[in-house]
Order: structure tokens, then sequence, then C-alpha cells
């Protein structure tokens, strides 16, 4: 079947068939490498792409679900001047990434945790973050790194 | 594999065939379908249906249709607290984002964590098949783990939850390996009509303790009548850890599950007397 949808601001079409999954359109078809694959059965979230502003898993996702949708992925979370995004810097800045296989989920998902909620508590940070599993850093850091955009983002405005 | 998205619930129903299976939020069935385990010719899309989507309110209470998303029963301000509560136990924000509170019945797990709060709600669903449409209540769904009622071509519509009395409360409990992404090893719901201090009514059910979500009238005869602030915990935790009939498996074992029924009980209660002073 065809199917047409936006990705990271640009239209796109691809035939697809219905046992495609929107990973692995995103990956092998549109060469979208920053989502990546973990578990595969929607329990990591190193798959999360935004899903019309939502986190969802792309591994358990049809790509037939894509058709008409908006989807958004790490690459197209790009910052003013091809300079990174906020939400990327302060993962940096806060040592927030040390094997960076979980990093693309977690950013998108903080990036809707913080357009729907600029000002999050910590307890709402780890609930947004609750599906994006890290086996490095032990996530204290990547608390931080989502208080730390968040602060910069306000500020911005 | 073709992939089909019906836009009535009647179009959906004759789209189906033995070799073709209805998708809705994929969340169960996409790790089945990566794994192999079900390889259905094509699938047929559920969530397109406009009249399955969306939380209303009915002459008889308030309709769900079945692929509400779990994100928005969660959300909901015009459902009891024991099912937003239940919906918000559900899995991860990336789940609950693409599950619908029908996978979760149709799926029929005895820990689905919508199902329990369903049983003391009361549930009506209403089901489209080839001979039209029918009306069953939850208590006769469930007949198994992972079995309901419905024959194969046949869709969960409308999940109606039956008016309330304004003195009504309900609450829910889960407890998992973690808050997150966690499968319940139990789970137990609340309905209480509580006048001037007294538990008039009440419904208790418990999950992931028996193969169906278990409604637990033994231990509702204990509760009732009783006043909220009363000495009844005990003898009700007593009651419902025989009442429930779990077994020991991969994620936890029956005297545990036993145990932690009761106890999830006395954090229901204990939140509701406290709600009540």
């Amino acid at each position: 079947m065809e199917i047409s949808f936006i990705c990271n601001g640009r239209k796109r079409m691809a035939a697809i068939s219905g046992e495609t999954r929107a990973l692995d359109l995103l990956r092998e078809d549109l060469n979208l490498t920053g989502t990546k694959e973990g578990c595969g059965k929607g329990e990591c979230g190193a798959c999360t792409i935004l899903l019309d502003g939502k986190p969802v898993s792309s591994c358990l996702l049809p790509a037939a679900k894509l058709d008409g949708r908006n989807v958004l992925t790490i690459e197209g979370l790009k910052g003013d001047g091809g300079k990174l995004h906020p939400i990327q810097q302060a993962f940096l800045d806060s040592g927030a990434v040390q094997c960076g296989f979980c990093t693309p989920g977690m950013i998108l998902s903080t990036k809707a945790l913080l357009d729907n909620n600029p000002a999050p508590s910590v307890s709402e940070v780890e609930v947004a973050l609750s599906g994006n599993i890290c086996r490095c850093t032990g996530y204290g850091k990547i608390v931080e790194a989502v208080l730390l955009a968040a602060e910069r983002l306000q500020v911005k405005i | 594999m073709e992939y089909y998205k019906p836009k009535t619930a009647g179009e959906a129903v004759s789209l189906k065939t033995d070799s073709r299976m209805y998708i809705a939020g994929g969340t169960d069935l996409g790790v089945l379908l990566s794994e192999f385990m079900v390889q259905p010719e094509a699938l047929i899309d559920l969530t397109g249906i406009d009249e399955l989507c969306g939380v209303f309110k009915v002459d008889e209470g308030v309709a769900i249709g079945a692929c509400t998303g779990i994100s928005l029963i969660a959300e909901s301000e015009l459902l009891p607290a024991c099912l937003v509560e239940g919906a918000k136990a559900i899995g991860s924000p990336q789940i609950r984002n693409m599950a619908t509170i029908g996978g979760n019945i149709c799926n029929a797990s005895p820990c689905g964590d919508t199902l329990t709060p369903l049983v003391v709600l009361e549930a009506v669903f209403i089901i489209e098949g080839d001979s039209g449409e029918r009306r069953v209540k939850i208590e006769d769904f469930f007949i198994g783990p992972k079995r309901t009622c419905m024959s194969p071509e046949e869709i969960l519509k409308i999940i109606i939850i039956p008016s309330r009395s304004p003195d009504q409360k309900s609450g829910f409990r889960m407890i998992g390996k973690r808050n997150g992404q966690a499968i319940s090893q139990v789970n137990a719901a609340v309905s209480a009509v509580i006048t001037g201090g007294i538990i008039k009514d009440i419904r208790i059910a418990a999950g992931s303790v028996a193969p169906v979500p278990l409604r637990l009238k033994k231990t509702e005869d204990v509760v009732r009548g009783k006043a909220l602030g009363s000495n009844f915990l005990e003898r009700m935790k007593d009651t419902a850890e025989q009442e429930v009939s779990p077994i020991s498996d991969v994620r936890a074992a029956e005297e545990y599950r036993r145990k932690v029924a009761g106890s999830l009980l006395e954090s229901i209660f204990r939140a509701m007397r406290k709600e009540a002073v």
C-alpha cells in the first residue's frame, strides 16, 4: 500500500506492506538511523519517535499507521542555524550521555514533555521518561539534563 | 500482507476472515507479529472508525469507544477515579499513547490494569458481529486467560459505565517490579457508595490472582454496612487472601499474591478514610 506522511517537516511517500514496522521504514527506507532498535517489544524506548507530537514505540507501530500523520525523529530536532537543539546541548552539558544508544529516545520523550509542561517537577520528569531505559547512567544525570533544558528553554522565551 | 482501514464497524466485520486479524493500538499484537507467533494474511485496523473513538455522556452513564487511547482514559474527567488510575498504571507514555482500552479488554490478560476497575464499575460491553449487535455484562465476558466470549469476527464497540451515585468513591492500586513499564503482579480496585460514613454499597475486585479479573463477593460481604472508619480491615484482608486463587509464575509467587491482594485493598480503604476526613 501507498502511504504519505510528514517526516521532520518534509512530505514523504512510501510503498509498504502491512507487516512493515514504522521503525524499519524510517531506518531502512528513509535512512533515518538515529531511531534505534533495542528490545523490539516496546519496553526499552530506544525506538521512540513523536507521532503528532506524542512519543510512541516505532518498533510496535505498523508503518501503515503513519499515513496522514506528522512524524518527528531525532534527525528532525535542530536548533537555530544548524546548532544542537537546547535539549541536546543540555544532555551533553549534564553528562547525561554515555554509550548514547538510548539518547535519541530520551531526548524525544523530553521534547514531548517540555512542549506540554515547560517547568516539570522531578517526579513529572521521571514519569515522562519511564518508558526509556538507560543501562549506563543511572538516570540521575538524565533527569538533571531535562531540568536544565527546561530552564534554558524558558529563559529563551 | 494487506492492511485494511475500514471506516465503519460493519465494514470491518465484513472484511474479517479466519486468516485476517483485527488490530487496534498494536501494542500486544505488534510483539506477536514481530516474533511470528501470529501470521495473518491481513490486518484490519479499527482505529480509523469514528464511532469507536471518544468518551461521552449517555443516558445510562458514560460511554467509551473501544478504540479510545489509554492516554485519553488516563486524563478523562468524565470517568471514575479507579479507571483513570488503572489507565495510568499501564506501560509507559509510549505504550499509553498507542494502546486502546478495547485492546486491553479484548486481550483479556488476567493482569490488565483497566479490567479490575471495569469489573467494580460493572461495565457493559456493546459488541457487533455478523448477526448484529449484542450487549454483554463484564461478569460474562472473560472466560479464561486471554479468552473472551466474543466470536472471531466480533468487534467490541462501546464500553458503558453505568451511572453512579454522587456518593460513589473508587480507587485502584497495583504492584509491579517498578512503577513504569511493569506488568501488575497484583492489582485491585474498589467502588463504594459511602453515605453518612457508612459503606452502603461495595464492589471489590482483584487482578492477576485468578484466570480472569476476579470479583471478590465474600470480601464485599465483610465490608458492606460497616462504618468507613471502623475496624474491619484485618478481617477484610484475611477474607480477600482466602478468596483469591492465584498461581506462582515468573512474576510472583502464589503466597505473595495472596498477601498483596489484601494489602492493596487495605491501602485503598485507608486512602478513602483520609479523603473522608
